[in-house]
């Protein structure tokens, strides 16, 4: 221990260079993981923080609320099914909104309801939306007290935001919780040639006794049309999650490939150039037990301090805004990453630990010297 | 310099390791950049498609498609601005689509059928017939072949697929491209809250022999700044996640070159630390600091170039196995040389961490036979 102490104390800039860029991995690993999390969140967290156990399609939507749309008769099949407690119409819209006096629109995702189903489950400030023109803000996007103007060609009007909640984006867009009259009259401020506006999905609770998931069955069986699905389901099988979390895997997993590379390959150049002076520890009676212990405190103390560095690179990062994304660190996740490059960097400094091991006292006395 | 190359030759195995670090980050920053490509590419196609110079939306759209909306009257100011050539209409509408044999068939086709009238490169000037499309070619992943109906969305209105064009992909979405009586009629049909009256479309296609800018700002002031008019490449950056991808990306690629550069800065202090009493000699026998460097460098960009062919290889491969569909992911040959001169620059600025040490080498030492 004393050893690997000091030799990292002689050669700090080599030793300090390796923790850099373990700590440089890190940080791209949090730094994705959290970009990962928000983005799924963005992308759903409207369906995974609404209040309603189980959601119903159009089976056109391909469970995406934005291009869902039941018509009257797929609403009166789903109702008939037997197991449903309570329900209310969801309906979405997407339209330009300005914020107070903000010089530029913004996209924001209208979503009215006709009761308090499919409405955020918690408020993070504020109340709940009472009444026509009020409105549920996603909080990264509003505040209480703002009041949005809904724009359309011939003019539009104003909905007040009377509660914000968290995490309740719907495809990486400002989202606004109403009535179901207000989403109406949305759509008819937008376009006044709209022949109908049909609800674009139902929200509902089982009836005592019934799970959600034995309800989602029975509607997938009863309504050829109609795509009921539980909320957890709802969010995780919206179009682009599963390709985002994969292609994030993919990205995480080769980053995780480059780390024991990383500090297989330094360690064993350290190790080779100690070869000698290996030779002779072990010919004046070290043990390769206490060389291997040094080796191991080292790859160890390298590694923590570029966790070290990992973590004071991305903990900045935490809370911030990029592209519309909440960037959010899970202490767990991080826990579980800095065991994992421990893990990793010990596996990438086994050749190292075999070199060391195989080190012979006696070729301290051979002609060559025995050097590696 | 030489001598550094023979290195490389004799002894190629005291560089696998690196190389191998180093192909490993080449594969990261290439597969990063395709991913980039192939999400853009897919949000992107039908804009790209477009022979236009400017398009113009409604002013509060946020150059949307599905938000804007272009009435007849608004039209003829478009129309009437100095500087236009001639324009088309173009509306969407997203939908899902079911081959014809499979009508309650629950796993759709997602697509988006865009009605036009000036057209896109690929496309016939005069538009398909009523109830005809031309299909991007990504469809054909679903089996979808010319002659195959398609019923679009929950009425099933039915399209035929007339031909393919390539490359006009809108939101991840294969297009079906028809003309806007047909989009009006699929639209009315399937998304009634959206359906637009006559003479009204979601945007206006504009060419132009004069200035693309000029000519926007003419149009907004000709339609009294009831309309935003973008040129081509303004609206496909305006594109709902475009420049948001494209900058998250490009700074995930430029930390990964930052550690490329590290590890190379890394590996050759090492070797340059190893070889101290070798440079001393040399340096004794005349050689300069600047030949020894050049050597370091050269070594370092062969290291790269290697790993740079190493990661095209395996980025191909990994073209070839990633099922279509899955991950948008798309290798082309300028995101393969943009990522090997970044791995050349890469290489090449981490060694000059060596220099120091290259340069604070005495010669003396090499007679003292202590490095």
């Amino acid at each position: 221990m004393f050893l690997a102490l000091r030799e990292i104390r002689r050669g700090l800039v080599r030793f300090g260079m390796l923790a850099v860029a373990i700590g440089l991995l890190l940080f791209l690993v949090l730094f994705q993981q959290a970009l990962q999390q928000g983005l799924v969140t963005a992308f759903v967290g409207a369906i995974r923080n609404q209040s309603a156990p189980v959601i119903v399609y159009g089976i056109d939507a391909q469970r995406a609320l934005q291009g869902s749309m039941l018509t009257p008769d797929v609403e009166q099949q789903v109702l008939a099914v037997d197991g449903i407690g309570e329900h209310n119409r969801i309906g979405e819209t997407t339209l330009s909104v300005r914020v107070g006096d903000a010089a530029d629109a913004t996209e924001a995702s209208l979503i009215g309801t006709d009761g308090p189903l499919g409405q955020p489950r918690e408020l993070a400030a504020g109340r709940a939306a009472d009444g026509p023109n009020q409105a549920v803000g996603s909080s990264v996007d509003f505040a209480v007290g703002d009041m949005v103007t809904v724009l359309a060609p011939d003019g539009g009007f104003e909905v007040e935001v009377v509660g914000v909640a968290d995490d309740v984006q719907l495809s990486v867009s400002p989202t606004l919780f109403t009535d179901y009259a207000t989403f109406e009259a949305a759509v008819q401020a937008f376009n006044p040639d709209a022949a109908e506006i049909p609800a674009s999905a139902l929200a509902v609770a089982p009836a005592r006794g019934v799970e959600p998931a034995e309800l989602v069955d029975r509607i997938n069986d009863q309504v050829g049309d109609a795509d009921a699905v539980t909320r957890a389901d709802a969010a995780d099988s919206a179009p682009g999650v599963a390709q985002v979390r994969q292609s994030f895997q993919v990205i995480l997993g080769l980053y995780a490939l480059i780390v024991p590379l990383v500090t297989g390959l330094f360690f064993l150049i350290i190790t080779l150039q100690k070869a000698r002076a290996l030779v002779l520890l072990r010919a004046i009676g070290a043990r390769s037990g206490v060389l291997l212990r040094a080796l191991f405190a080292q790859v160890l103390m390298i590694t923590l301090a570029g966790i070290a560095v990992g973590v004071l690179l991305a903990l900045p990062l935490s809370g911030r805004q990029i592209g519309g994304l909440t960037l959010r660190y899970d202490p767990a996740s991080v826990a579980t990453w800095a065991l994992v490059f421990v893990a990793l960097a010990v596996v990438g400094a086994l050749a190292s630990l075999a070199r060391v091991r195989r080190t012979e006292p006696v070729a301290a006395v051979e002609p060559a010297g025995g050097a590696a | 310099m030489r001598l550094a190359l023979r290195e490389l030759l004799r002894r190629p195995g005291r560089f696998v390791a690196a190389t191998a670090v180093l192909t490993a980050v080449a594969v990261l920053l290439m597969f990063l950049g395709a991913l980039l490509d192939g999400l853009l590419s897919a949000s992107t196609g039908a804009y790209r498609a477009q022979r236009a110079d400017v398009i113009v939306y409604s002013a509060d759209a946020g150059a949307s498609l599905p938000r804007s909306r272009i009435t007849a009257d608004v039209r003829s100011a478009i129309d009437a601005a100095p500087g236009v050539a001639e324009t088309g209409g173009l509306g969407s509408v997203q939908l899902g689509a079911r081959p014809e044999p499979e009508p309650d068939r629950r796993d759709l086709i997602a697509t988006a059928l865009i009605g036009y009238e000036l057209a896109p490169s690929g496309l016939p000037d005069q538009p398909p017939p009523p109830g005809e499309v031309i299909a991007d070619d990504s469809i054909e992943q679903e089996g979808v072949t010319i002659g195959d109906v398609l019923l679009l969305g929950p009425a099933r209105t039915p399209v035929t697929v007339t031909g393919f064009v390539r490359d006009t992909q809108y939101s991840g979405q294969a297009t079906l491209w028809a003309s806007l009586d047909t989009w009006r009629e699929v639209a009315g049909a399937n998304r009634p809250a959206q359906a637009l009256g006559d003479g009204t479309v979601q945007a206006v296609v504009v060419r132009t022999d004069g200035d693309p800018t000029e000519l926007a700002g003419a149009i907004e002031a000709a339609a009294d700044n009831r309309v935003e008019a973008l040129t081509l490449a303004d609206a496909i950056d305006e594109l709902p996640g475009v420049s948001q991808q494209r900058s998250t990306f490009n700074q995930i690629i430029g930390v990964t070159a930052v550690v490329a550069m590290v590890v190379v800065a890394l590996f050759f202090t090492l070797i340059t630390v190893e070889r101290t009493g070798l440079y001393g000699v040399l340096k004794a026998i005349g050689a300069s600091s600047r030949t020894l460097f050049l050597g370091v460098a050269a070594q370092a960009a062969v290291l790269a170039l290697v790993a740079t062919a190493l990661g095209v290889v395996a980025s191909l491969a990994l073209a070839a196995v990633i099922p279509p569909g899955s991950i948008p992911f798309q290798v082309t040959p300028s995101r393969l040389v943009t990522s090997g001169a970044l791995m050349l620059a890469a290489a090449v600025i981490g060694c000059v961490f060596s220099l120091r040490r290259v340069l604070r080498i005495d010669p003396a030492a090499a007679i003292g036979g202590s490095p």
